[in-house]
């Protein structure tokens, strides 16, 4: 519209003046790109013209005092007097906040200044200044009031999602995906031992989708933005929009960039000589703690004598080999990626082909994942009244996964004085020093046991666009969404304790997301007398999700060769499994936004979901929003403000729900796996369920009540939004715990109590400087918020392993004992009156309940994993065609518990321990947390205690980037339009007190059990990345 | 063009309201949705299949606690109570605790004794409601009885578990939804739960001598000599502590340990190896087992027995977690078959990398339970694990016939002396009544070692064996001789506290005293 209307304005121009200069020249973005589009206008009056695909205008006939107008979404308006200048070219600056920027919201979009609800959003381009291989990732730090937490260093990644705070107990806080208008499926659901497991490595689908794909991210955070969403958004909501097609032309562009991922923090373990002197003098130690079974002469050896190995020590005893297992098992990690699209599109439509390619290594030896995708997308205007379109991506996922608990553990316990192999090629055990734990060779596990996966997704959707009347349209939209993963994996025979047991297991697996979704929305925009201005939405909505899944395992192999090819070959078969479940979701949804003068803004909205979830009578629910907003900047009092172009105050009050639990659970079933043998025959058993039903479950419920300000000054090159919200959560479900008298020991889903999250958010955008060839910009944002549980059931604590949820506190309390060091040569007898298997050199535990033993009830809250606040700094500095990126992520106020110090604190003289244990308790050294070294044999103590809390506050140097434009005044001469270079490192520092290898993990796997690490961990890589982008 | 926009008009509208139409009268059934997966309850138990799988899933729950690695097993809980059994597994702090006097409620051996239990208990009241429900061809119908009447016994024997480790638990006989009456139960009088147990097992007895089935049953399945020995180790148990129901009870206990032994159907084996030789699986000595199968349910117990990373055997685990107390072997009397070597305990075994090199164990482990095959070739044990055998009977009946006469009669007599001869063990005669019960604890002890017996003999008769000095005092105030001076046996000893969990997850249960504050 605008087009044509300039177009019109060109022709008056040509018409009405005669005695006038021509004026050309070409208008770039601060990266040099030349930026079609750019309206060209000679201020006073109507004449104007835009800028072509190349950037370039040219105008006839314009008077020599007149000023010429730029102005482009988003950018900064420029105004520059003609003059005798018959060139004039022009470089357009990012508008900090751009007012006029098209926000997406859902069913809809609307533009920035008359949102009234709380959006985050970043732009693909944003995105780009940090590649990365998942769009979680991607958003990290872009956005206030969302934490992205990169779960693992794994290839292909592991991304925790949370938009403002916890807002539920039950299963998940993953906010809802919607990629362009379709709601991407719930792939978690809960096993019998009350673990969430989904995707294969706690994937979700949108680590799926291609971030290069990506034109703009927006983060619906307060309830009148998510509450359109209604059911499903207690958790946020997360739209993508990918990249479409351009009306302006045809555009190639190639991306690529290369990655070294490179092992920087290592955790400190005992070298070869102190697991020997260790070892020595535990085993002196062990007639202390076990007084019989010293006696006895036969249970406990000095380990002098058993080191005869002639592979292993030198004949005075003297180890062989000092094995450094992180080094063995970690490599550099190499990764390219390319990616390519093409784009184009006249009047009459677009479309645009993106092909992508990914190959990244792992940290860790043998893992590595390869991503092949593939998207077109084409928009049609079939004519005036109708539009098409439609989308179509295709991703194949190709990864080798290592077997976590043994590598991930035994590169940390593997004994430095064995090696890898011997010299005769042969690998090495642990068990080849007698007495020792075992375990499998980390590199041997790595490299013998094979586990494959393999991902196909297809997202696809196709709409129509039919404009009724004038303000009146209907868009109907058809999406399909199908996830396939296949597993492949196989342990050899060989290997202690993976396969050898079974004499090698090979096993199959495969589950199918299919979701499809059907939408039809009207919407209605009127305007009267410039005065009141006001679009509606009403709409419905329909969706199914299912999954598919089976699983074949067979054990017992003659040989190694099969793996998975050819399961018929094994000997002894486990009985298949297979699953189906569904569920159904059907809403009706409206929504009104109006405004009046454009100062005051009102929307409202409402949406019925109702889900297959619940029984017939809790099926419904309503969660109605509304929200407020006065833009204040546009009162005759603030007009001519040189200080503040922006004012906006805004508030909001809405419910959403959430009902992100396993489907079926309102009907008891039957559970089949109850198998007995009789007469060396397999008989079924069928029997109760893992977890009671509930037939009066109901939909979780969430209020929000929001307050945020928007301040632009000095012509936005100040920009300030802050928000404060308040998150009332009820009838949160829960699969709590029922007395096993019960006969189900999976708990039961229950409508369990309320919580509440309070939070501020401040995002502060600033352009520090910015002349022609020399900008600064310095964005900074932070996000506090406060959990806590208001009411639960009886208001009577759950339990449910380290972590305690308590009226009054927030959740996630890590509990334990709270560690007061060792007992004293002095304190023997307070020792035994603690607990009768205690003496000198034990642990000390505090005393909580008065009553001198130490039992479960002096069990306390000893951490909380919930964060204080995090956020990001990141400095964006121009200089002619050189870009600095550096972007800072912190993190503050959480509690990590180290888990991995249980087994590698506590057990000297089996496997390898962390280098704090050389701190031990002596006689001469009793001021220490370190027990006393003694052979496990002994008996030592176990327990989760304070010790092993560490405060997990991190600041992290997240990225720092180093670009360089080439001018487009010589790309052009070779029919270049954009070439950019870059340089980064990610994660280039990281200063903590956590000394695990990232404070920025959980690998528990229950929704609210943050800050536990074990040793499953996979330790992120410091990556050193080139790459460019051209376009042509 | 005003007539073509309002064509538009009209087939855009006839589309919009069509669309409508169609989803919107649909909607209802849209949203109905059946777990495609698993039947429900009501919809289940229709035929005689159906009652023979949810039968099935009761004996199920035998397995349950068998298993374990390095965290030990919860059926090492009441060995380790025996003050007989140590370990060398430093990561059980279960075994641990309950080894030196110092268990506590959150002990996991015992939340899961009581957590399986119940589950088990919970599959039982399916069975025993739903199998008379079932319809059936008339020739079926003792198939059905039968069937409801295994449901009865497996149901007791949970329960009579359940109340020798914790004492007067809840009495859950019905299946529990969230608003049953019974969703917090409170905690019952000890002799109530006997009364159900006893209840159960006399009907369950009913029902197969009036269908008149064989004493044994060579598939694995409840027989008739499996009803009536375990009901006669119930009315020996309600005999003695905690019910003292005296006479009567071992009157009742002879009884039924004497129709066992009447009927013929069972003996002893000759050589102790066929306790655990797999080829002899529910013949000959073997009245009732956990079954297991190699290729289908290995044997999950067998690294509980190697020695702890001893490299003696071909499975990964090697966790030493139960071998026998040294001062307990030494109290067999010399001579005694059983102490020697790899007959009923093993001190040496071969080394997996070089079966001509000989392992010394440290100790003596537990033969009596080792699968030999298991360990030296595939880790898949096939061996079953015994809950009664017919030297049990043997010896239930000579105590109790004991009890209830003046002086040891020929019979009981006999049912020890076939326990010592297989023992090398010289008979025994001419012993008063005091004597002769004391001879029949002894080999109880002996012979029924690390089967999950004696612990249970031990509150029983509140008496343990004083390893030192080979006889029996009291169960309070016995201090075993691994322990530091000063801890001895107490009343607190007699049952396990109740779990903590279970505590915290029903306000309505009383906890075990003296394990609570």
């Amino acid at each position: 519209m605008k087009k044509i209307l300039t177009i019109l304005l060109l022709f008056l121009t040509v018409s009405v003046f005669a005695q006038t200069r021509n004026i050309t020249g070409k208008v770039n973005d601060s990266s040099g790109n030349p930026l079609p589009g750019v309206t060209v206008l000679v201020k006073g009056s109507t004449i104007g013209v835009i800028t072509d695909a190349n950037g370039n205008y040219s105008l006839t006939n314009v008077p020599s005092n007149a000023t010429l107008v730029f102005s482009f979404v988003g950018m900064q308006k420029q105004e520059i007097t003609v003059g005798t200048q018959s060139t004039i070219s022009v470089t357009m600056v990012a508008e900090a906040v751009g007012l006029d920027e098209v926000v997406v919201i859902g069913y809809g979009t609307v533009k920035k200044s008359d949102l009234t609800g709380s959006v985050g959003s970043a732009s693909g381009e944003k995105l780009q200044e940090r590649p990365t291989t998942g769009i979680a990732q991607a958003i990290a730090g872009r956005v206030s009031g969302a934490s992205i937490v990169q779960n693992s260093g794994r290839p292909g990644g592991e991304t925790r999602i949370r938009i403002r705070g916890i807002t539920s107990i039950s299963l998940d806080n993953t906010p809802l995906f919607v990629v362009d208008g379709v709601i991407l499926p719930t792939t978690t659901t809960i096993a019998s031992n009350g673990n969430v497991s989904g995707l294969q490595s706690g994937t979700t689908p949108i680590d799926y989708i291609n971030p290069n794909d990506i034109a703009s991210i927006e983060v619906l955070k307060d309830a009148s933005a998510t509450a359109i969403y209604g059911a499903r958004a207690a958790n946020g909501v997360v739209l993508v929009t990918t990249k479409r097609g351009s009306k302006s032309g045809a555009k190639v562009s190639y991306d690529t960039y290369y990655s070294l991922g490179v092992m920087t923090r290592k955790m400190d373990v005992l070298n070869s000589a102190e697991f020997l002197m260790i070892e020595e003098e535990a085993y002196k130690n062990a007639e202390k703690f076990d007084a019989t079974g010293w006696a006895s002469g036969t249970k406990y050896i000095d380990p002098l004598t058993k080191r005869t190995d002639p592979r292993l020590f030198n004949p005075d005893g003297t180890p062989i080999y000092d094995t450094d297992w992180q080094d063995e098992v970690t490599q550099n990690a190499f990764t390219q990626n390319h990616q390519l699209s093409i784009t184009g599109g006249g009047e009459g439509g677009s479309y645009g082909a993106f092909l992508g390619y990914q190959d990244e290594q792992g940290l860790m030896k043998v893992s590595w994942m390869k991503r092949y995708s593939a998207r077109f997308v084409v928009d049609t205007d079939i004519n005036k009244w109708l539009k098409v379109g439609g989308n179509l991506s295709y991703n194949n996922q190709y990864e080798r996964l290592i077997n976590f608990g043994w590598v991930g553990r035994n590169m940390i316990e593997g004994l430095p004085i064995i090696p890898v192999k011997y010299p005769d090629g042969t690998w090495a055990n642990n068990r080849d020093y007698p007495g020792m734990e075992g375990g499998p060779n980390s590199i041997q596990v790595g490299e013998e046991y094979e586990n494959y996966v393999k991902t196909h997704t297809i997202l696809g959707n196709a709409f129509a666009n039919i404009t009724l009347a004038e303000g009146l349209e209907f868009r109907t939209n058809i999406g399909v969404s199908s996830i396939s993963q296949l597993q492949d994996d196989f342990s050899p025979t060989g290997i202690a304790f993976v396969g050898a047991n079974q004499n090698g297991i090979a096993h199959k697996g495969s589950q199918t997301f299919l979701s499809w979704q059907f939408e039809n929305y009207l919407t209605y925009n009127k305007t009267i007398a410039d005065i009141h201005s006001f679009t509606a939405m009403l709409g419905t909505s329909w969706q199914e999700d299912t999954r598919e899944a089976y699983d074949v395992s067979v054990w017992d192999w003659s040989d190694n060769f099969y793996k998975t090819n050819n399961l018929e070959a094994g000997a002894n078969y486990r009985p298949p499994t297979s699953n189906k479940r569904a569920e159904t979701i059907n809403s009706y949804f409206g929504r009104l936004n109006y405004s009046l003068m454009n100062k005051y803004l009102l929307t409202v909205t409402g949406r019925w979901d109702g889900s297959s979830k619940f029984g017939a009578d809790y099926r419904w629910g309503f969660f109605p929003s509304a929200a407020l907003a006065w833009r204040v900047s546009e009162e005759e009092f603030l007009s001519g403000s040189s200080v503040i172009s922006n004012l906006k105050l805004r508030t909001s009050y809405g419910e959403t729900g959430n009902a992100n639990i396993p489907p079926y659970l309102n009907q008891q079933g039957l559970l089949t796996s109850y198998s007995y043998v009789f007469d060396g025959a397999l008989q079924n058993g069928i029997g109760i369920a893992n977890s009671m039903a509930n037939t009066a479950l109901k939909w979780e419920r969430s209020i929000q009540y929001d307050a945020g300000v928007e301040i632009g000054l000095f012509k936005g090159r100040i920009a300030i939004e802050a928000d404060i919200y308040k998150k009332e959560i009820s009838d949160m479900l829960f699969n709590a715990p029922v007395p096993n008298t019960t006969g189900f020991p999976g708990g039961a889903f229950q409508n369990i109590g309320n919580m509440e999250n309070e939070g501020l958010e401040l995002v502060l955008n600033t352009v520090n400087i910015s002349n022609g060839d020399l900008s600064w910009e310095t964005s900074f944002n932070i996000s506090m918020n406060r959990n806590k549980v208001t009411a639960l059931h009886e208001d009577a604590d759950i339990n449910q392993g380290n972590v305690r949820i308590s009226v009054g506190e927030p959740i996630g309390n890590l509990i334990g004992w709270v560690n007061l060091g060792t007992w004293g040569e002095d304190e023997v007898a307070e020792a035994q009156a603690a607990n009768a298997n205690w003496t000198s050199g034990d642990m000390k535990l505090k005393d909580i309940d008065g009553d001198t033993l130490i039992t479960v009830d002096d069990m306390t809250v000893i951490g909380n994993g919930l964060p204080k606040g995090y956020g990001s700094l990141i400095n964006t500095i121009r200089y002619k065609n050189l870009e600095l990126v550096v972007d800072i992520q912190f993190m503050y106020g959480n509690d990590m518990m180290w888990l991995t110090t249980r087994p590698q604190r506590n057990r000297q003289g089996i496997a390898n321990s962390l280098a704090e244990v050389l701190d031990a308790w002596t006689p001469d050294n009793q001021d220490t947390y370190i027990p006393q070294w003694r052979p496990t044999g002994a008996g030592y103590d176990n327990r989760n205690t304070s010790s092993m809390i560490y405060d997990g506050s991190f600041i992290r140097g997240r990225n720092l980037l180093l670009a360089y434009n080439f001018s487009s005044d010589k790309l052009r001469k070779i029919d270049v339009q954009k070439l950019r270079v870059y340089a980064t490192v990610q994660n280039f520092f990281l200063i903590t007190e956590y000394p695990g290898y990232d404070p920025e993990a959980s690998t528990q796997g229950v929704a609210f059990n943050f800050g536990q690490v074990n040793f499953q961990q996979y330790p992120r890589p410091t990556v050193f990345m080139v790459g460019m982008n051209l376009s042509f | 063009m005003i007539i073509m926009k309002t064509n538009i008009k009209i087939k855009i509208q006839a589309l919009i309201t069509g669309v409508l139409i169609l989803f919107g009268t649909s909607c209802s059934d849209f949203l109905e949705q059946t777990d495609p997966s698993y039947l429900t309850a009501e919809t289940y138990f229709r035929t005689i299949d159906h009652a023979e799988a949810v039968l099935n899933s009761v004996y199920a729950g035998l397995r349950d606690g068998l298993g374990g690695a390095y965290g030990g097993g919860p059926w090492l809980m009441t060995e380790m109570a025996t003050t007989l059994a140590d370990t060398d597994l430093g990561q059980a702090e279960n075994s641990y605790s309950i080894r030196n006097l110092a268990n506590t409620q959150d002990n996991d051996y015992g939340e899961a004794h009581w957590s399986n239990k119940y589950r088990a208990i919970g599959n039982a009241n399916l069975a025993i409601k739903y199998i008379p429900e079932v319809e059936v061809s008339e020739e079926d119908e003792d198939l059905r009885d039968k069937y409801l009447a295994e449901a009865k016994f497996l149901r007791a024997y949970y329960y009579y578990e359940l109340v020798r480790m914790f004492g007067g638990v809840p009495i859950i006989d019905e299946p529990i939804d969230l608003e049953s009456e019974d969703f917090l139960p409170v905690r019952t009088e000890v002799a109530d739960v006997y009364d159900l147990i006893v209840q159960d097992l006399t009907e369950a007895e009913a029902t197969f001598d009036a269908q008149d089935l064989p004493f044994n049953d060579a598939s694995g399945r409840v027989s008739r000599g499996a009803i009536k020995t375990m009901l006669s180790s119930v009315y020996l148990t309600m005999a003695g502590y905690p019910l003292q129901l005296g006479t009567p009870y071992y009157t009742l206990a002879a009884d039924k340990a004497k129709e066992v032994i009447d009927e013929g159907a069972y003996s002893l084996f000759n050589s102790y190896n066929d306790l655990h030789d797999p080829a002899m699986k529910n013949t000959g000595e073997n009245i009732f087992s956990v079954q297991y199968d190699a290729v289908i349910t290995a044997n999950p117990f067998q690294p509980h027995l190697i020695p702890y990373n001893g490299n003696i055997s071909s499975y990964s685990q090697q966790t030493g977690a139960i071998r026998a107390n040294e001062d307990f072997i030494a109290a067999y009397v010399p001579g005694d078959l059983r102490a020697e070597e790899k007959q009923f305990y093993y001190t040496t075994f071969t080394d997996k990398d070089n079966r001509d090199s000989t392992v010394n164990c440290g100790g003596h482990w537990l033969w009596k339970h080792f699968d030999e095959a298991a360990n030296l070739g595939d880790p898949q044990s096939d061996l079953n694990w015994n809950i009664h055998r017919y030297a049990e009977v043997l010896l239930i009946y000579a105590e109790a016939a004991n009890e209830v006469s003046a002086n040891p009669g020929a019979d009981a007599y006999n049912a020890v002396n076939d326990i010592r001869t297989r023992a090398n063990l010289a008979d025994i005669a001419g012993l008063t009544k005091d004597q002769f019960r004391e001879a029949v604890w002894k080999e109880k002890w002996f012979e029924l070692s690390f089967e999950n017996k004696t612990w249970y003999d031990m509150v029983r008769i509140r008496k343990a064996l004083d390893v030192t000095t080979g006889n029996f005092v009291d169960f309070i105030g016995y201090h075993p001789p691994y322990l530091p001076a000063g801890t001895a046996l107490s009343a607190r000893e007699l049952v396990f506290p109740i779990p903590y969990t279970e505590l915290q997850n029903n306000p309505n249960l009383e906890p075990n005293e003296d394990y609570a504050k």
